[in-house]
């Protein structure tokens, strides 16, 4: 008898390898209402993970609580664990400066700083370095690289960040994020404002930079979510209902509500 | 339940009717190709060569219908399967087409009373077979049943005994008489087409269970056709 293949076997590779970050019993509060409903999953390292779900299911909640981004506004809170590289992120004792070197977001609408390209980058390096100009030059350069936008912008530096159409302005967000090194890159919505042509670009980065960081992106676009990421959680009402890989969620998802969602049945 | 766009389901729908078309079709042509045969009448198998351009012309609006559809909707999930299953499947039934029009075009050469009544028997039972199998896999697979279909495609092994049974008789009858073997090596053929009929019709149960559940029935089955072992020339 000729060996099976993996596919024959019916039984769901392990999703995690090495856990990057680990979500466990999570619950969020705006205020009374619980957003997130004992939320556990495990983000493998160096890899590409999705979240999905209609509007208000929690997704881009979840991801706000993974840099502690909530903090920022009142009556927010969050109860369990986060724990990246097996400390927890949610503990008072967490330096936030640090835990946001460490992971890094990028927003639906891009967000540069009204200051020059290089200035956009070398910015957030200053807060936490202190490098030569020769330093920060080559830092500049390699994270424009990294975000595919140093062919593009490279004779003006100077010019202003604004002067960018959005897709390099989002391109430009991105490789200020990885200016400083960060360990994961959260991605809330990045192409939805984009051109067809602008998201691939943004989506053919997120292909290269899984090599090195961990990134977990919320996206309404379920084509997108299957491009990109090589795990996907689907959420509904605060709730995780099904996480597994790509390939299995938009193929053959085993929760019915994933299914009646991908597929657009959703009442 | 139904797709928050309606003309989805209206599209979907379109499709899986053309797949019970294409498979009545294929149930008619193997059952008048195989009664044209045994009664070597020609008007009948006249008919089948003609029903052929009707299958194969099914299939290529399937075809449109389908990649339309994935261009439009990027369907996802089961509605993914359905679709992708919809055009392995219209492949599968217009091969089936193909082989019932292969059998018509020989009931002119094998003639009236070339046929001895013992081997029309047992090439009628082995067709009833096939045509239990092609009218099945469409049954099951419009009734959602999987378990049916993955006992449906196990049934195969059925047609390949029989096939095995009338390749034999078929090599007795040519040495007995050398006259015969015109004749016998026509409905050798036709034999031979009806066994292949039945490896599409596996095919068909295969890409539906796949369909129905999202997981692949495992890659071996029983298999009884032992003629290869017995004869190089089949």
């Amino acid at each position: 008898m000729k060996p099976m293949l993996s596919t024959d076997l019916n039984v769901a590779e392990t999703v995690v390898e090495k856990a990057k970050i680990e979500v466990k019993n999570l619950n969020f509060y705006y205020g009374q209402s619980k957003a997130l409903k004992d939320i556990n999953l495990s983000l493998p390292e160096r890899s590409v993970t999705a979240f999905i779900g209609p509007s208000g299911c929690g997704k881009s909640t979840l991801l706000r609580v993974l840099n502690r981004i909530y903090e920022l506004y009142p009556k927010q809170s969050a109860e369990g664990q986060v724990l990246l590289d097996g400390k927890n992120i949610l503990d008072r004792s967490q330096d936030l400066n640090l835990l946001r070197t460490k992971i890094g977001m990028v927003f639906q609408k891009p967000t540069p700083f009204p200051m020059s390209i290089y200035e956009n980058i070398a910015f957030g390096v200053r807060l936490y370095e202190k490098i030569s100009k020769a330093e920060m030059d080559s830092r500049v350069e390699s994270a424009l690289k990294r975000a595919a936008l140093w062919n593009e912008v490279k004779d003006k530096l100077n010019a202003s960040g604004q002067s960018l159409s959005g897709g390099q302005q989002q391109r430009l967000c991105i490789a200020r994020t990885v200016a400083v090194k960060p360990e994961v890159i959260l991605l809330d919505e990045p192409a939805s404002a984009l051109d067809p042509l602008s998201t691939a670009k943004i989506e053919e980065l997120i292909d290269e930079l899984q090599a090195d960081y961990t990134i977990v992106i919320v996206t309404h676009n379920m084509q997108q979510a299957a491009r990109v990421s090589r795990q996907t959680a689907f959420m509904y009402l605060g709730e995780l209902v099904e996480f597994d890989r790509t390939e299995k969620i938009f193929t053959s998802p085993r929760e019915k509500r994933t299914q009646d969602y991908i597929t657009g049945r959703f009442g | 339940m139904a797709h928050t766009v309606a003309s989805f389901d209206e599209d979907l729908r379109q499709i899986s009717q053309l797949i019970r078309d294409m498979g009545d079709l294929a149930g008619s042509m193997v059952g008048a190709s195989t009664k044209a045969l045994l009664n070597s009448d020609n008007a009948m198998a006249q008919r089948v060569v003609s029903d052929d351009a009707i299958m194969d012309a099914r299939q290529r609006e399937l075809d449109d219908r389908a990649i339309t559809l994935i261009a439009k909707r990027q369907p996802m999930a089961d509605d993914l399967r359905s679709v992708v299953g919809a055009i392995r499947m219209a492949g599968d039934l217009e091969r089936i087409g193909d082989l019932a029009k292969n059998i018509a075009k020989r009931v002119g050469s094998v003639g009236v009373s070339a046929a001895p009544r013992d081997l029309s028997h047992s090439i009628d039972s082995m067709a009833q077979l096939v045509l239990i199998q092609v009218h099945g896999v469409i049954e099951e697979y419009t009734a959602g049943d999987a378990t049916a279909l993955a006992k449906l495609r196990n049934d195969d092994e059925r047609i390949d005994v029989k096939y095995t049974s009338v390749f034999r008789e078929l090599l007795t009858y040519m040495m007995e008489d050398p006259r015969n073997i015109t004749a016998c090596t026509h409905l050798l053929f036709c034999a031979k087409n009806l066994e292949r009929i039945g490896d599409h019709v596996t095919n068909i149960a295969e890409n539906a269970y796949y369909v129905l559940t999202g997981t692949q029935l495992p890659a071996n089955r029983p298999k009884q056709d032992e003629t290869a072992m017995s004869a190089p020339a089949a």
